[in-house]
């Protein structure tokens, strides 16, 4: 009796433990999500005093950029999934992009004005511009998605439903950012804007790392992530609770 | 049956009355502007042009009476139809005798047509980022280029960023804003980077003249962000349009009083024969406005406009001494 008493509060803890983990990893899925739209309409903002508000400069080059970049984003991140040590992986992704975004107020002005002397115009100018500011760390961002889908996926049939729970949740999430930040960020300052971005991006990234360390910490089985649970048999454990 | 089929044709009818009451409200919203005769998607804007017998109007975005691009009699081009054209040549008060001028912005061309008309002798530049804009001007609008008065077609800031990289750097007598979308003006074109950058194309006893609405509490952040650029600006109220020209003169150029504006008017409207009435225009400075003290400097980074546009501003400047 009791035994089985504390077997079933095991596998609720795990059950609770589990949706948490779910929750966590939508999360970053969605902080991503989000931040790729705020810098994008940022973006627009920021190149219209060097290279106007033509739209070329609005719809070609900054959503362009962007587009390339995530799309790039995805195929690094899908790759970089498969690796062992993937939470590290994305980790460092996301705190390199926080670091970009905190350095990136001191490097518009000599970026931008280094390219208009160059002699580009505002269509090839503003191309260039938007993909040397924007371009390194919309491409961290995009890796978080195709990771995020591979941390929740246990089984192969369940990798749509992830797939789509993931792209939702951050696509989502990339409207709200995209509203806020058109809607109200844009009044504050520009550059303080970014800076507070990077450096929350910087603290999710830091924890995705203190995690990893933590669990590496714990045992040498459970730093390979992908691998073992990939072996456990948690998913039939589930299955014949459920029909209890 | 015969109760649903009632039924269906009640609905039908009342449906009929609100769509004829929506085109009844439309057409006396309408008639101020006269007959829709062109309209034009271009790059930027819904361009629509209204005819009412020689009156021709130009409006960008949706149909509102309130806010027109421009407005031209056909039969009498010399007759200004909106204030803010006629308070526009507030800059010959300060710079009677410009060699070059600038204007950003074209509409339908009323400002610069109407400074080449009575300044023949001057180079006007105009900046206009619609490539479709110039078109319609000319079309509709009586507006004609020379080789004394030419169109580029370029976002006002670059084209000014493009002359600051010419050797020499052209030097402009009078620079006149007026660049303006179906809202305002883009925030790019207010911003003390920008008008550093104009400062950097005006002459030394130059003036820069920029066309503002001023009954709300981005006025004021342009004013001050005029004085930060400036150190000096003169405000020129319009009397029966919200309109407001700010005037910074450069680093030589000098302030004026109500009297001096006046007498300078007077010698103007002789010299030039002025079809409109200069004095008026001269009467309409506010020497003494003063931006709120609450109000910040527009900057690149930070420009809240569209916030700032939908504040009613807490004084009207008239009440300034």
């Amino acid at each position: 009796m009791r035994a089985g008493h504390s077997e079933l509060m095991q596998t609720r803890l795990k059950k609770s433990r589990r949706k948490l983990r779910t929750a966590a990893i939508i999360l970053i899925a969605c902080g991503c999500g989000w931040f790729v739209m705020e810098l994008e309409v940022l973006g627009v903002r920021v190149l219209a005093p060097y290279f106007g508000s033509a739209v070329y400069v609005v719809m070609g080059s900054v959503i362009g950029v962007f587009l390339l970049s995530l799309s790039a984003g995805y195929m690094l991140g899908g790759w970089l999934s498969k690796k062992a040590n993937s939470k590290r992986t994305l980790g460092v992704n996301l705190m390199a992009a926080g670091a970009w975004l905190c350095a990136m107020p001191f490097f518009i002005e000599p970026v931008c004005d280094g390219i208009f002397n160059f002699g580009l115009d505002e269509k090839w100018g503003s191309l260039l511009a938007s993909f040397v500011l924007f371009g390194a760390p919309t491409v961290l961002l995009g890796t978080a998605s195709p990771t995020a889908v591979r941390w929740l996926t246990r089984q192969a049939s369940d990798s749509g439903l992830n797939a789509g729970l993931v792209l939702a949740f951050s696509t989502a999430a990339s409207f709200a950012g995209c509203v806020v930040t058109a809607f109200y960020l844009v009044l504050l300052s520009m550059r303080l804007t970014i800076c507070t971005s990077g450096v929350v991006l910087a603290a999710l990234g830091g924890a995705i790392l203190l995690q990893a360390a933590f669990q590496a910490g714990k045992g040498p089985g459970s730093e390979a992530e992908g691998k073992t649970e990939e072996q456990l048999p948690e998913s039939r454990y589930d299955f014949e609770e459920e029909k209890v | 049956m015969g109760n649903r089929m009632r039924k269906a044709a009640l609905i039908l009818l009342f449906c009929a009355a609100a769509y004829s009451q929506l085109l009844f409200v439309s057409v006396v919203a309408a008639r101020g502007l006269g007959r829709l005769i062109h309209k034009k998607n271009s790059l930027y804007h819904r361009i629509s042009v209204y005819r009412s017998g020689p009156v021709m109007t130009l409006q960008f975005g949706r149909r509102r009476l309130v806010q027109m691009q421009s407005q031209v009699d056909l039969d009498n081009l010399r007759q200004h139809m909106l204030e803010y054209t006629e308070l526009a040549f507030c800059g010959l008060l300060y710079e009677p005798e410009p060699k070059k001028m600038l204007v950003l912005g074209l509409g339908g061309g009323v400002i610069p047509r109407e400074m080449h008309h009575y300044l023949p002798e001057t180079e006007i530049d105009v900046a206009e980022i619609d490539p479709e804009v110039p078109l319609i001007a000319r079309r509709f609008f009586g507006f004609r280029q020379d080789d004394k008065l030419r169109v580029h077609v370029a976002d006002g800031r670059m084209f000014i960023k493009r002359q600051l990289g010419r050797d020499p750097v052209p030097k402009y007598d009078i620079v006149i804003l007026d660049a303006f979308n179906s809202d305002y003006i883009p925030f790019h074109l207010m911003t003390k980077e920008f008008l550093e950058e104009v400062k950097g194309v005006l002459a030394e006893d130059g003036v820069v003249i920029a066309n503002v609405f001023y009954s709300n509490r981005l006025f004021d952040a342009e004013l001050r962000t005029f004085l930060a650029v400036f150190g000096r600006c003169q405000v020129f109220l319009g009397g029966y349009s919200d309109n407001a020209m700010l005037a910074a003169p450069g680093p030589t150029g000098r302030m004026l009083t109500v009297k001096e504006a006046v007498s300078r008017a007077k010698i103007l409207q002789r010299k030039h024969k002025l079809f409109f009435d200069m004095l008026t225009v001269a009467k309409r400075l506010r020497a003494g406005t003063r931006p709120d003290s609450h109000a910040k400097v527009l900057t690149d980074d930070q420009a809240p406009v569209n916030w700032l546009r939908t504040q009613k501003r807490r004084r009207s400047p008239r009440h300034v001494p």
